[in-house]
């Protein structure tokens, strides 16, 4: 007896050495650090915590716990994680329960790990959930105590503007809007996003970019009648289906195109639209007659008649010539005012009928490039001008805003003055000083020297405003009287000049610039006052663009290509849709004031009439999205989104493993580590058609995958419902799909419900997830441990209403990190 | 002056850095260049990286023989044509741990990157190649990527930032030089955007000149008031200015030097990859004709790439398929993508062959280098990486071998030999052990 008793404890203790070696590629991932969760919880129904029941006091999740935070490591941790093992890089023998804050990094990891139910794994002896609580609760009071005694901050740095904050800015210093895109670079990013300081670095073609991204706007902006013309070209996406009426475009169409474009001068302008020819020039369905329409902010500007027997035949005896001579029918040339104008070129609708060469047709239109059979579509449209331009744009949107002053005769210089300083303090973000406003001044003065127009000037200082150091980089800087290594306030302006960052995108208004500069922002009932105000103005879509856009990774959308012989329903109708409806249900959540959880469980969404028949919901029509109640259970929240079910499938089929690693880094914020360099075979037989989930376990028999896969892949699996552009299907390579899964704490799931319903029996987890992401987006620097104190206490306040958006945003704002800094020592 | 033997029909070129053009000349701005001295009789070299992601098949690209006259192997037969300016180079290798961005940025830097927050890696070859030639150029160098790293997001999470993947090209350790993926963006920079007359050009250029001295004041009042981390960055921007400066200056003096036409300008981004690239090769060689740059690097594609290239019915993204197992069908298809690559590059040689340049042509004056930082996209390891050469570069390098390395011999080796192609006298660079014999 006694010899069979070790001889099963020798056997517990092989196992539990294979996992240990499993699990050293689990742990072993040091890059994103950040922790999960640190509110104490009432442990009692252990089985399944309430949703969101914040307590204040340690002392009462104490009672439930039975088994000291010490004694706990020993027992359930160090069998694994001791200095002989040192499983997944981690050794808790010799750390000091005691003195948790010097080793803060690590218990950062160790509670993040537990937090997420990820530690210990299934298959090992498993403390109670209250025990576990307690003990995560125990390490970060340790920490975040030491942390309110030390405040560990950063000192000043430069931030460049990004991109999008470039544009957002002009847009909203000179009520233009520009294609920017064209302008300017995409900018690296680092830690998840482009607002990050240590990588938005300066090159030389950077800076000839800013040079000649400033002779345009600012010649727009003053709307210059010295504009020379140039040639803007909107093409049609190749894969945009145009056999029915497209969003924006008039009642009554069909296919075509929507161009919001800014005229910079009231003058003549030319638009040329030009219809798809297949690979031998031929424009297809030309054998019926077709009118195509062009439109200027609803009104008709041109009709033109193509199509039938004579434009046919001679299409097929000179396909380029034909086609030329018809393009000349379509160009409209007119006078058009200064500002932003809706151009749309479509075709008149004249039957919802399709071609008849196929019994069922695709979803997109234009899948064979080479059939001349079909029917005619849009392929590009030139915007030419301007031509003739006015002396004095006097409709010119920028113009009205800059112009604060009209020049009284021989008062010019004093009106000059007033309009760049005025401009320049809102560029700058803050007074100007004397020199720099003398400097600013002398532009205009120069070029009116020169023989230059009042405008001239204007335009002329302006153009240096755009390139200057104070407009293109956010400087901090430490205050003279400051001492080294001290820690203190920020300055009112640096601190509008963060908010307005943080949820705009772009520069502080004139009334938070007022508040600043009179030094009112530092008052926290001001602070919030403010914070609201910005959450409720449009521009805070920014934080949907650029914050969702990154952290949930909805920009990748754009770049995915399924493959068309698998997918050949996808369009980019769809693709855009799918963008669409996840901004939109995160814009929703902005607007509302909603808890953050709802993104995992919203039971409406937004459809148009595409993306209501992907999803089979009935009785939607039209292009134009709306809000719908969600009623198929697995469809809730963004798990059930195209959006998020195609970004992690790969380009012809879906991919488990990617699903389940988006999960486990972008919802809660506990990333598997790289695989391993030299990943082993998979023991396929060549030809057998094996299901996913075949594939996927093969992989997992290997213990050097086992570790990390045995996290991703039941997430994944059980998502399997969705193919790879997020369609529901029952099988797979005519198997059916089984989408029963276990995941890493034991929960059997078994579909997409089930799995989201597994997620938010932590909401604490993900809340922490999106708090992390957003102080990151928000301070423009990686979030590292030793900021996971000030990540928990925005948390903790905000678990009090059920982490609503706007709680977390008003919690970063009032924060060590984003209110204070140290000097530079 | 003209540069070129072969009279081109001299028309008024629209030129550009965007709108800046032709600005009076400040002599004292124009950096001593040798190359200005440069006449038909002693041709200008040109340089060329051109970077492919995630390896190759080692077995089908490597030749059987070695020396001379070697047989083209199944992968490099598309370069078969230019086997006199052909070198292909085995068993070099870059050492550090195996990875994609590991790959990317040791390949023209031979420096392992640095993990965690803060970027440092080191100067590349290319850019090294750049400040030695690159003085009597508008641009000194300019780089070149089809993909755009923004609908890459998540690709490059983990210990290394994501600026090691996005590019290739370092101007110094800290700095990592975007890469330009719309061509329209480089048609601009190379020929003007607007129509703008030469009268106008001229006030523009009187402006730019007062505008940069001004901003030059505003960034060193600037600098006095920032810590001294910042004063790095304001230093950068400074020195980018003045470089700028240097640069409308150098347009100026070439408007007389050569003349190259125009081309129609590009609408944006071709949707369609096979006709970016060929778009993006053919700016490189008019940068080259027109002698606006003198050296270019350029990621066809980079690590990490979800490109699928049906075209050649290869459905499945380059990624996946470079995991190919070792499973025939999808070695197949790497195997078909790697060919398609050089495909790609071999239409480009050609059209540089066919160039005249001085007593040669473009390709005769020219070197590439062309490969991967990584070796096996199962592995992602850096031994003998695929990697070879091409071009006559003035006289400077000959072709038709067949070079098979010592195992491990650093690619730094090359790197070093490259440069003293390019007349750089140094005798360290990045990881070399010392040169290998071109």
């Amino acid at each position: 007896m006694i010899v069979g008793f070790s001889r099963m404890r020798i056997r517990v203790f092989a196992v539990v050495g294979v996992w240990c070696a499993a699990m050293v590629a689990v742990a072993s991932h040091s890059g994103l650090l950040a922790s999960q969760q640190a509110q104490p919880r009432p442990a009692a129904p252990a089985s399944r915590p309430a949703p969101v029941q914040p307590v204040s006091s340690r002392a009462a999740a104490a009672p439930a716990a039975t088994v000291q935070p010490d004694a706990l490591v020993k027992q359930y941790c160090v069998t694994c994680h001791n200095q002989r093992l040192k499983t997944g890089n981690l050794a808790l023998d010799g750390a000091e329960l005691t003195n948790i804050p010097a080793t803060a990094e690590t218990w950062e990891k160790v509670a993040r790990k537990v937090r997420a139910g990820q530690m210990p794994p299934a298959g090992v002896p498993r403390p109670s959930q209250a025990d576990l609580t307690s003990l995560v609760a125990h390490v970060e009071s340790a920490i975040d105590k030491a942390a309110a005694a030390n405040p560990e901050l950063r000192g000043p740095a430069i931030h460049r503007l990004n991109r999008s904050e470039y544009a957002n800015a002009v847009r909203d210093l000179f009520a233009v809007s520009l294609d920017v895109a064209a302008m300017l670079p995409p900018d690296e990013e680092a830690y998840g996003f482009d607002n990050n300081a240590t990588v938005l670095g300066i090159s030389t073609s950077l800076m000839e970019r800013y040079l000649s991204a400033a002779w345009k706007v600012a010649g727009v902006a003053v709307a210059s009648p010295k504009i020379t013309p140039s040639l803007e070209t909107f093409r049609v996406r190749g894969d945009l289906s145009q056999h029915d009426h497209v969003d924006g475009l008039p009642i009554g169409t069909r296919g075509g195109i929507a161009i919001s474009h800014y005229f910079p001068v009231d003058a003549e302008y030319v638009i040329s639209p030009r219809l798809y020819r297949e690979t031998v020039n031929i424009i297809r369905g030309l054998e019926l007659a077709h009118e195509l329409e062009v439109t200027i902010d609803g009104q008709r500007v041109g009709l033109a008649a193509f199509g039938g027997p004579k434009d046919e035949q001679a299409n097929y005896l000179q396909p380029t010539l034909a086609g030329d001579e018809m393009e000349k029918r379509f160009q409209v040339r007119m006078p058009i005012t200064a500002g932003l104008h809706t151009v749309t070129v479509a075709f008149i609708k004249k039957s919802s009928a399709t071609t008849l060469e196929l019994l069922q047709p695709f979803g997109r239109e234009r899948i064979d490039p080479i059939t001349p059979v079909g029917i005619p579509e849009l392929d590009r449209v030139t915007l030419e001008g301007p031509f003739k331009p006015a002396a004095t744009s006097a409709s010119s949107p920028s113009r009205r805003r800059i112009f604060v002053c009209e020049p009284a005769a021989g008062q010019d210089a004093a009106c000059a003055s007033k309009i760049l300083t005025t401009a320049a303090r809102r560029a700058y973000r803050g007074p100007l000083n004397e020199a720099e406003t003398r400097r600013l001044v002398g532009f205009y003065d120069e070029e009116r020297k020169k023989g230059g127009s009042f405008t001239d000037g204007i335009e002329a200082a302006l153009r240096f405003v755009l390139v200057n150091p104070r407009f293109l980089f956010r400087v901090e800087q430490d205050p003279a009287n400051v001492a080294p290594g001290t820690v203190y306030r920020i300055p009112d302006l640096e601190l509008a000049s963060r908010l307005s960052f943080f949820i705009w995108s772009s520069i502080p208004d004139d009334e938070l610039l007022t508040a600043a500069e009179q030094g009112r922002l530092k008052n926290p009932l001001v602070l919030e006052q403010q914070v609201r105000r910005m959450l409720k103005d449009e521009r805070a879509n920014a934080l949907a663009a650029n914050f969702a856009g990154q952290w949930l990774y909805l920009r990748n959308v754009r770049g995915h290509s399924p493959d068309p012989d698998v997918f050949p329903d996808f369009d980019h109708n769809l693709r855009e849709a799918f963008q669409r409806e996840t901004e939109m249900l995160f814009e929703s959540i902005v607007r509302e004031d909603r808890s953050v959880v709802t993104l995992l469980d919203a039971d409406y969404t937004f459809v148009n009439e595409r993306l209501a028949k992907h999803y089979g919901i009935p009785n939607v029509y039209g292009m134009q999205f709306r809000r719908v109640p969600v009623t198929d259970d697995a469809r809730r929240g963004i798990l059930g989104h195209g959006s998020i079910l195609s970004l992690t499938s790969y380009n012809n089929r879906t991919s488990p493993v990617t699903r389940g690693k988006y999960v486990l880094t972008n919802i809660l914020g506990t990333p598997p580590p790289a695989p391993p360099d030299n990943v082993p075979p998979l023991d396929e037989t060549p030809g057998k058609q094996q299901s996913m989930r075949d594939r996927m376990e093969s992989h997992r028999r290997n213990p050097a995958c086992a570790g990390c896969h045995k996290l991703m892949d039941p997430i994944g699996l059980a998502l399997e419902n969705f193919d790879g552009i997020g369609m529901w299907r029952s099988t797979d390579n005519g198997a059916a799909i089984d989408a029963t899964s276990q995941l890493s704490d034991g929960t059997t799931v078994n579909g997409p419900a089930a799995l989201r319903k597994a997620v938010l029996q932590r909401p604490d987890v993900f809340a922490r997830n999106m708090t992390e992401m957003l102080f990151t987006y928000a301070l423009g620097h990686g979030v590292t441990y030793a900021d996971m104190p000030y990540v928990r206490g925005v948390l903790k306040d905000s678990a009090r209403g059920n982490y609503r958006f706007s709680s977390l945003v008003v919690g970063i704002a009032k924060s060590l990190p984003f209110q204070q800094r140290r000097s530079e020592s | 002056m003209m540069i070129t033997k072969k009279a081109i029909a001299r028309r008024t070129v629209l030129r550009g850095l965007g709108a800046a053009v032709a600005l009076p000349l400040l002599d004292s701005m124009v950096p001593a260049s040798t190359a200005l001295a440069a006449t038909p009789a002693s041709p200008k070299q040109r340089f060329g990286f051109v970077y492919v992601p995630h390896g190759s098949i080692m077995r089908q690209w490597t030749p059987a023989q070695e020396g001379a006259n070697f047989e083209f192997s199944p992968i490099l037969k598309p370069l078969e044509d230019f086997r006199k300016d052909v070198t292909v180079l085995s068993n070099l290798a870059n050492y550090g741990e195996n990875g994609h961005s590991v790959s990317s940025a040791m390949w023209l830097s031979g420096t392992f990157p640095a993990k965690g927050t803060n970027l440092k890696l080191g100067t590349t070859v290319d850019q090294q190649i750049a400040r030695h030639l690159g003085g009597d150029t508008t641009f000194p160098s300019m780089e070149f990527a089809t993909e755009d790293h923004s609908s890459h997001l998540g690709s490059c999470a983990g210990d290394f930032l994501c600026s090691y993947m996005s590019t290739i090209s370092w101007a110094s350790p800290t700095q990592p030089l975007p890469m330009e993926i719309n061509p329209r963006v480089v048609f601009e920079r190379m020929f003007g955007g607007d129509r703008a007359t030469p009268q106008e050009r001229r006030a523009r250029l009187e402006s730019n000149s007062s505008l940069l001295d001004a901003v030059r004041e505003s960034a060193n009042a600037l600098k006095l008031q920032v810590g001294a981390r910042d004063k790095v960055r304001i230093a950068e921007y400074l020195d980018n200015v003045r470089e700028i400066e240097r640069r409308i200056v150098r347009a100026e003096q070439q408007r007389d030097e050569t003349g190259i036409e125009a081309p129609a300008t590009p609408v944006g981004i071709p949707e369609n990859w096979e006709e970016h690239v060929n778009l993006m090769f053919e700016l490189m060689a008019l940068a080259y004709q027109g002698n606006l740059t003198r050296v270019t690097s350029f990621m066809m594609a980079r690590e990490l790439s979800t490109l699928s290239y049906p075209q050649i019915g290869v459905a499945d993204g380059h990624h996946p398929v470079s995991h190919n197992n070792n499973i025939p069908e999808q070695v197949a298809k790497k195997i078909k993508v790697d060919i398609y690559h050089l495909d790609l590059f071999a239409q480009f040689l050609d059209k540089l062959r066919q160039t005249p340049d001085g007593d040669g042509s473009l390709l005769d004056h020219s070197l590439f280098l062309y490969g991967s930082g990584m070796t096996n996209g199962n592995q992602h390891d850096h031994e003998n990486l695929p990697t070879l050469l091409v071009g006559g570069a003035a006289g400077k390098h000959k072709g038709n071998r067949h070079i098979k390395m010592a195992k491990s011999t650093p690619l730094s080796n090359l790197m070093l030999s490259i440069m003293d192609t390019a007349g750089i006298d140094t005798e360290k660079f990045g990881q070399s052990s010392g040169r290998v014999g071109l």
